[in-house]
């Protein structure tokens, strides 16, 4: 039992075998399961096979959307206007959007967190607030907030909002806090006043792992705003899911969680890609 | 200019259920400008805080700190500041950390587009890599950052960052603890010169009695109050030890006893009246 000792040091091959053992444990499970069902039920919707999984895939990414279709008329031609006017394109998009104003409106959460902490006046004002309202479950303020913002965007938008900011706001103040206070004591005997101390050192410092930090929350962002397509929209990745649910579309469901999944993963990779090279002093993964 | 004068100072902290506690007592110093201080005690027995009081970065309690005969507030370029950890910027590299105070004093925050901004930056470089050069590190250090250096190199460029504005006193807080022997040798060294060549006043905290003698043109060791408050220190001014790195090693090793033997908890009546100035213990 060797292998089970601290001390072990798996090789390469057995590292790269050991770290995809799980996908393929799980896919080979699925399609045997799958296809044990078939056998016994050639109409089974619940677990489809691969080649009705690719159909739907191809369906959803290549055949205009219905609402296209009828405002149209005729087929399009050419496979990238057909993606471009496919459902899981309109889907992607609608989602993206929202996505990205989302992500966008936690830059002025980082900001905050960060005066909060750096100036104790501040810090005072808001820390008790926050502290509290990251404990409020985003979901159950949902019908508050169709109530309070309608059901369109606005609303989806402020979910994300409400619902990440806190965890954002206080994660950065927990960073800015922990910045070595000799960082600071050093800067002003080097002449710095308030503001260049908070921006040219703590946000500079601190700013890579607040990049991580949104990374790390990047799922709860996509859990938010799923909820809220899920409930009250008429496009977007979620709004198709809960769309196919009603009709049994296993074939489509299941690719577009994976391409939700890839998406993420894509946007994960991303951020961290800049991060390493916005940062190379940095030294965290 | 650099002149420190710490008057009848005090510094209590509350602990959670035990009331006050003391830590400094009826601290009483004059550091004449130019001098070269070292400061000696055990672990605990306010040689940071006081280095803190100096700064501004704290305030006493009773007392006060007069720095070039002003009490000051919050830290400020007129002491620079080199602690044991973190004293480099670790996003900037070491040119960057060197320049800037030169930057941040220069308050400027216009694009480095602007021609006058560019050449001004272009100087704060040259000034910068001067005083790498001084401090023994090469122009190919100059692009590193600081998790590239070792801990002596790193300690390197925060002297130097520190000096770059000529700041009439110097604070130094346990800046060569970490190092290794050697190293350590050589940076003791270092600081010397750069003193002799800059003559600002040096404030060098260590718990290292043998720096304290070898480096210091004055020891003042902090003592734990044995008949006093409970804990808090006093301050023992042990005058002037006329040695160096190259005096024999006889001579250093009575010293340095001499001044280990005063940094123990002494009883009240031993210590100096509070007006009376200390005799050195080398006179």
């Amino acid at each position: 039992m060797s292998f089970l000792r601290i001390h072990a040091q798996p090789g390469r091959t057995t590292s790269w075998i050991l770290s995809w053992f799980l996908f393929a444990a799980g896919i080979t499970a699925y399609f045997y399961v799958s296809a044990q069902r078939h056998r016994d039920n050639p109409d089974d919707r619940v677990m489809p096979t691969i080649v009705q999984m690719v159909q739907g895939f191809q369906e959803a990414a290549l055949k205009p959307a219905e609402e296209e279709e009828i405002q149209d008329g005729a087929a399009v031609q050419g496979w990238p206007a057909r993606v471009r006017s496919s459902m899981l394109w309109k889907d992607t998009t609608a989602t993206s959007r929202r996505f990205l104003i989302s992500v966008a409106l936690l830059f002025p959460a980082v900001l905050l967190g960060l005066h909060m902490a750096m100036f104790p006046y501040v810090g005072a004002f808001f820390i008790r607030f926050f502290q509290f309202f990251d404990k409020i479950v985003a979901l159950s303020l949902l019908p508050i907030i169709f109530i309070a913002f309608g059901i369109d965007e606005l609303s989806k938008i402020m979910l994300i909002v409400i619902g990440v900011t806190p965890t954002i706001i206080l994660d950065t103040f927990n960073l800015s806090k922990s910045v070595p206070r000799e960082q600071i004591v050093k800067a002003f005997t080097l002449g710095a006043g308030d503001f260049a101390i908070t921006y040219r050192i703590i946000f500079k410092q601190i700013f890579p792992r607040v990049l991580n930090s949104i990374r790390l929350n990047l799922k709860a962002v996509m859990l938010f705003l799923f909820a809220g397509e899920m409930i009250a929209s008429t496009d977007g990745l979620a709004y198709r899911i809960a769309l196919l649910r009603r009709h049994m579309g296993m074939d489509t469901i299941i690719p577009y969680v994976l391409w939700v999944a890839l998406l993420l993963f894509l946007v994960d990779l991303g951020m961290n890609l800049l991060n390493r090279k916005l940062h190379p002093w940095f030294q965290e993964i | 200019m650099g002149s420190i004068r710490v008057q009848h100072v005090s510094v209590e902290y509350p602990v959670e259920g035990r009331g006050m506690r003391r830590i400094l007592n009826n601290i009483d110093l004059e550091i004449e400008s130019g001098a070269f201080v070292s400061i000696v005690g055990q672990t605990g027995c306010g040689k940071s805080t006081l280095l803190r009081l100096i700064l501004g970065e704290e305030s006493p309690s009773a007392g006060q700190v007069l720095v070039d005969g002003k009490e000051r507030q919050q830290p400020g370029p007129y002491c620079g500041y080199v602690p044991q950890k973190y004293s480099l910027f670790p996003d900037k590299t070491v040119i960057d950390n060197i320049i800037f105070g030169l930057e941040a004093s220069s308050g400027s925050s216009s694009s480095l587009l602007n021609p006058a901004r560019r050449k001004r930056m272009r100087t704060f470089r040259e000034e910068g890599l001067r005083y790498l050069h001084h401090v023994g590190l090469h122009e190919a250090d100059a692009r590193k950052y600081p998790h590239q250096l070792s801990g002596g190199m790193q300690q390197r460029v925060a002297i130097a960052q520190a000096l770059i504005l000529k700041p009439p006193v110097l604070l130094m807080d346990e800046a060569f603890s970490a190092l290794d022997p050697g190293t350590r040798s050589g940076m003791q060294r270092l600081i010397k010169k750069l003193w002799r060549e800059s003559g600002t006043t040096i404030v060098f905290v260590t718990h290292n009695t043998r720096e304290a003698v070898c480096l210091g043109t004055r020891v003042i060791a902090l003592a734990k109050d044995a008949s006093g408050e409970r804990g808090s220190s006093v301050a023992l001014d042990l005058g002037v030890p006329h040695l160096d790195f190259d005096s024999g090693e006889e001579d250093l090793r009575c010293l340095i006893r001499e001044v280990e033997s005063a940094a123990v908890p002494v009883p009240q009546d031993a210590l100096p009246p509070p007006e009376a100035k200390p005799a050195s213990v080398y006179n």
